[in-house]
């Protein structure tokens, strides 16, 4: 029988303990119990990617995801990617690339980003445009998007 | 969006699954990598009360040569790039699934035994309630062929398609134990619709098998759909074959999904083929003898007649590709 009531995990690289019936989704517990509301509630469906999250480095959507199953994890969200006074390169070249417009997205694919370029520290266009394909913007038409992912792949080498 | 409660549950071996799966019978489900079933769940669609988390299982986990694990993440296939030039077809199918953010959670089991689809279907449950419930979910009609018997919802996964072209067989295990069979016969094409494999209820599909005598057949995946970077398949055609440098084709292997309700395998039309050499006019004929044979019904996004048109145009590209592939 699965045991109820407390879920322990790393977030952005601190303990935590919550309380979590079994049928909390990730997206939930971040927002609604830990008040982490970086991460966006887009579709809810797994369709957009707004809801990106990294649990042990993977991107992962947190709308799809049950939280007990982050237990003994490490998640990351976009509070944790840099301090506000210590933007991450991803976060510093979708500043200087105005790959931001209304901002809802923005979380999500800074976050796939980053997975990205852990993964592969010089991606082409076209592994670029791949690794974003599951995160939606109604904004940016994308290219800004893509030249801040070059940007901030150029600045980490 | 909150789901309705259910308790969880998280075996770590294959017998402890089969073991719970008996416990729970009938009101449970299988949680693989969850991007199928809990958008479902969120619809109230099909709701059960208890969820067995598959995850944990180790045996389910990764894949080695010639052996996918149930739970091997389609992510960590894709980059595998041996896997794509071993099996070309599976390598192509298991990067058009979804986006990179559903493959990094979906798993190889998951895209086999995905929920099937349809537009009566995959809905709120206000629209459902709406309009009034299916016999897939809550209802007892369908409302894409008026009736009361079948039902008519498309079976939507990638893999199927490009594994049978690959002859691939399934293991599972349940209470009587392991078996294993040919892909083709986890389908049950006879069944209601709703019933749309042979598995003994509790039974779980452990790995998928690639048997090395299909290993280095060339072959090709294509995929219809509207939005490249995200839909369903609403048609998906793999071949297979080795052709020879004078031009003929042995152990030639066709199959479609995403068109009707199980994929399928069209080994009574490429068996007579053995050994002929594949003008554009045989791929053609080819093409339009299996669009002939599939019939896609008006539950997806695309019209039947259209989908039915392009199984011909993507049989003879699917052919031709694969053909000038291993002409290199």
């Amino acid at each position: 029988m699965a045991e109820s009531g407390t879920l322990r995990f790393a977030l952005n690289g601190q303990p935590v303990t919550a309380r979590c019936p079994d049928e909390r989704i990730l997206l939930d517990l971040l927002r609604e119990d830990l008040r982490l509301t970086g991460t966006k509630r887009g579709c809810d469906l797994g369709t957009c990617g707004c809801c990106t999250v990294l649990v042990d480095g993977r991107p992962t959507l947190s709308c799809l995801t049950l939280a007990r199953l982050a237990a003994g994890r490490s998640v990351t969200t976009i509070e944790g990617v840099g301090p506000p006074q210590r933007l991450s390169a991803v976060q510093r070249a979708f500043v200087e690339h105005g790959a931001t417009q209304c901002g809802f997205c923005t979380p999500g694919f800074v976050l796939t980003a980053t997975a990205l370029l852990r993964e592969n520290r010089a991606p082409s266009r076209e592994e670029i445009e791949r690794a974003i394909s599951g995160n939606l913007c109604r904004c940016t038409g994308y290219l800004a998007i893509v030249r801040a992912i070059e940007a901030a792949a150029r600045a980490e080498a | 969006m909150h789901l309705d409660p259910f308790e969880l549950h998280r075996p770590t071996s294959v017998d402890e699954t089969v073991r719970l799966a008996g416990e729970l019978a009938g009101r449970f489900d299988y949680l693989a990598g969850g991007t199928d079933l809990l958008p479902n769940y969120k619809m109230h669609i099909n709701l059960r009360p208890h969820l067995v988390a598959l995850e944990d299982v180790g045996e389910l986990a990764g894949h080695s040569e010639g052996r996918l694990g149930a739970m091997c993440r389609l992510a960590d296939l894709e980059r595998d790039r041996d896997l794509a030039a071993t099996w070309p077809a599976l390598g192509e199918a298991v990067a058009e699934v979804a986006t990179p953010l559903v493959r990094a959670s979906g798993t190889v089991g998951g895209n086999l035994l995905v929920e099937t689809r349809c537009f009566f279907f995959n809905q709120s449950y206000f629209w459902r309630a709406s309009l009034g419930f299916c016999l897939k979910a809550d209802g007892d009609r369908c409302h894409v062929v008026p009736q009361k018997e079948t039902c008519y919802a498309t079976f939507s996964g990638d893999l199927a398609p490009a594994l049978l072209v690959a002859d691939a067989e399934v293991e599972v295990a349940g209470a009587g134990g392991r078996r294993r069979m040919p892909l083709g016969e986890l389908y049950d094409l006879a069944g209601d619709g709703i019933r749309r494999v042979r598995l003994a209820p509790g039974e779980l599909l452990v790995a998928v098998h690639l048997p090395a005598a299909a290993r280095g057949r060339q072959g090709r995946y294509l995929k219809l759909r509207v939005r490249p970077a995200y839909d369903f398949p609403e048609l998906g055609v793999a071949v297979a074959g080795r052709w020879q440098p004078d031009g003929r084709v042995r152990e030639l292997r066709l199959a479609v999904g995403g068109a009707e309700p199980h994929p399928r395998r069209f080994d009574e039309l490429t068996a007579p083929l053995d050994g002929e050499r594949l003008d554009d006019a045989r791929r053609r004929e080819l093409g339009e003898e299996v669009a002939r044979r599939v019939r896609p019904v008006h539950n997806t996004f695309l019209l039947p007649d259209y989908r039915r048109k392009m199984i011909a145009v993507y049989v003879r590209r699917a052919l031709a590709d694969a053909e000038a592939r291993a002409a290199g």
